[in-house]
């Protein structure tokens, strides 16, 4: 118990602390080890990481294999790449004239074919297949339910066209004349009388064209109709503050967390 | 009336196989036969672009790869035409990447743009890779404090020692611009955090388009100069640079995508409104 409970408790602790006071602590000894011993047995650690990870991931998809629990047939391509990625990173290079080591990213070499035919083509299809679902998705998702789920739509219609360069091209005066239809739905339901929407849709139509001819339909005026600024608004201001109050929210979050590793409360790294 | 109301019934109900077929469709015709639609640079790309420009002659420029092969559409092509600028004002390249496949991204940057394009500039004078470490922050954190610790040999093998350009580089402040392409994590944030803000070396950013969300309150804050966002980005960057290249060839190809997916989701929401009238009826 004292060696697999106290003393990596300990450790984390006095680890922990030393980090956090490093900031704060003007010590030549104390800032060399946060800023550079301390990295560097980081570094030493993650490159095990990576060959304990290895092996579990062997043993997890052999015992699949073994045992042929729901998908096994996967597994034999996971461990099937995974040996032909050590043979062609530890035992055949493939290519003589370059190096152990530079041979990884080399030309002519058996890992660069492996990543260049096999890993490239495969990662590139899956993430390719976001477009496709994405399209399906919002079809059949993307409803106009409730307040929220319409702000979000329009907000992302905007973002869609507004971000691309076809977005330049339409007229902020059709986007101008699209609102006053929008608004006219929202007159209607309020008051529920046809004659004060027609007013208000009729009058809104006559006042934009006026407008236009007096503007000579400038495709960028009025400003606040142009799909590329309101964009760029929607991107600076509504996005930046959600997304400022998340990261404070994901720094407290942080704090707390460390805090409870340091003093020695958080324990699921022990398996507790 | 109704044979209109039963057809837009049936739209909605369209099998997700054809919705499939027409997004190939845009998506490839546009690549065929481009369209050469106008792009207009935003302030954040045209923050970056005016970063690099008023760099001093030949100053260390580190660069980061952050990406893979899945993320390469979108952060490639700004990478290449970030380093076409940075290249055709005389800066010193220095790349270094958090993620594995990094490695293979910038050995693909200098076999298509440096060697191709650059054939004057030589490799451990005007441009280096210095490759993969893992680590995530910590390597970050060692760029910071001492690289040559971290860095013995380049990803060639070749001791750092021994490469000219690294002469008088022994820690991230040596640098006098960071661009981080980034996909994730380790990456812009992580920069910004352990290197570009304790230090107050000035940094810059390309991220995929899902991403920018995340970084854009450091660009609003001053800590990062600008950000490529996605595809757009880049293309705004070949524009800002005057040379065109995947992004911009891109963009027609992304634009009839977006128009054609707002028509979905217009054509969705008819048909759903048009259902639940019907329920509604009956």
């Amino acid at each position: 118990m004292f060696w697999k409970r106290t003393i990596p408790i300990a450790i984390v602790a006095t680890v922990g602390f030393l980090t956090l006071f490093g900031w704060f602590v003007d010590e030549p000894h104390i800032k060399n080890f946060v800023e550079d011993d301390a990295t560097q047995w980081y570094d030493i650690l993650a490159s095990f990481a990576i060959f304990l990870g290895a092996l579990n991931l062997l043993k997890m998809q052999s015992q699949k294999i073994l045992k042929k629990q729901t998908g096994w047939q996967y597994s034999i391509f996971a461990v099937g790449g995974f040996i032909f990625a050590i043979i062609a990173g530890f035992v055949i290079k493939g290519n003589d004239a370059i190096q152990w080591g530079a041979h990884v990213t080399g030309k002519g070499t058996l890992f660069k074919w492996m990543f260049e035919f096999m890993f490239t083509p495969l990662s590139a299809t899956m993430f390719a297949l976001l477009a496709f679902f994405v399209a399906s998705a919002s079809y059949r998702a993307f409803r106009i339910r409730n307040f929220e789920a319409t702000l979000l739509l329009i907000s992302g219609i905007i973002i869609m066209l507004g971000r691309v360069p076809i977005g330049i091209k339409i007229s902020a005066w059709f986007v101008l004349y699209l609102t006053i239809l929008g608004i006219g739905v929202v007159v209607n339901n309020a008051f529920k009388n046809k004659q004060i929407t027609l007013g208000f849709v009729v009058g809104g139509l006559l006042l934009t064209t006026i407008a236009g001819f007096w503007m000579g339909w400038p495709v960028d005026q009025p400003a606040l109709f142009y799909l590329p600024i309101l964009q760029d608004w929607i991107y600076n201001i509504p996005n930046v503050a959600g997304g400022r109050a998340i990261m404070m929210g994901i720094g407290l979050g942080i704090f707390a967390t460390s805090m409870r590793y340091i003093l020695g409360i958080e324990k699921s790294y022990i398996g507790e | 009336m109704n044979g209109i109301l039963n057809f837009i019934s049936r739209i909605g109900q369209l099998d997700r196989r054809w919705i499939f077929l027409i997004i190939a469709l845009v998506v490839l015709i546009p690549l065929f036969f481009p369209l050469g639609l106008p792009i207009r640079a935003t302030e954040s790309t045209r923050l970056v672009w005016e970063t690099v420009e008023n760099l001093e002659p030949e100053s260390k420029v580190l660069l980061s790869l952050e990406y893979g092969p899945s993320t390469k559409p979108e952060l490639h092509p700004m990478v290449f035409a970030l380093v076409r600028h940075l290249l055709k004002n005389d800066h010193k390249i220095y790349m270094t990447c958090l993620w594995p496949d990094g490695q293979f991204m910038a050995e693909d940057l200098i076999e298509k743009v440096i060697e191709l394009e650059f054939p004057d500039k030589s490799y451990g004078e005007d441009y280096v890779l210095l490759g993969f470490r893992p680590g995530g922050e910590a390597v970050i954190k060692g760029i910071v404090s001492n690289i040559r610790k971290l860095y013995t040999v380049d990803a060639r093998n070749l001791s750092v020692d021994e490469i000219p350009m690294m002469e008088a580089v022994n820690q991230f402040k040596d640098f006098d611009f960071l661009f981080s392409a980034s996909a994730g994590f380790p990456g812009t944030v992580e920069w910004v955090q352990y290197a570009s803000d304790p230090t107050g070396v000035p940094m810059s950013t390309g991220t995929t388009s899902i991403q920018v969300n995340e970084v854009m309150p450091y660009v609003q804050g001053g800590q990062v100069k600008g950000i490529l966002a996605g595809m757009p980005g880049a293309a705004e960057y070949e524009a800002l640079i005057g040379v065109p290249g995947i992004g911009t060839s891109g963009m027609d190809a992304q634009s009839i995508a977006h128009v054609v997916i707002v028509l979905f989701i217009i054509f969705g929401n008819v048909a759903y409104f048009v259902e639940r009238k019907k329920a509604k009826k009956y």
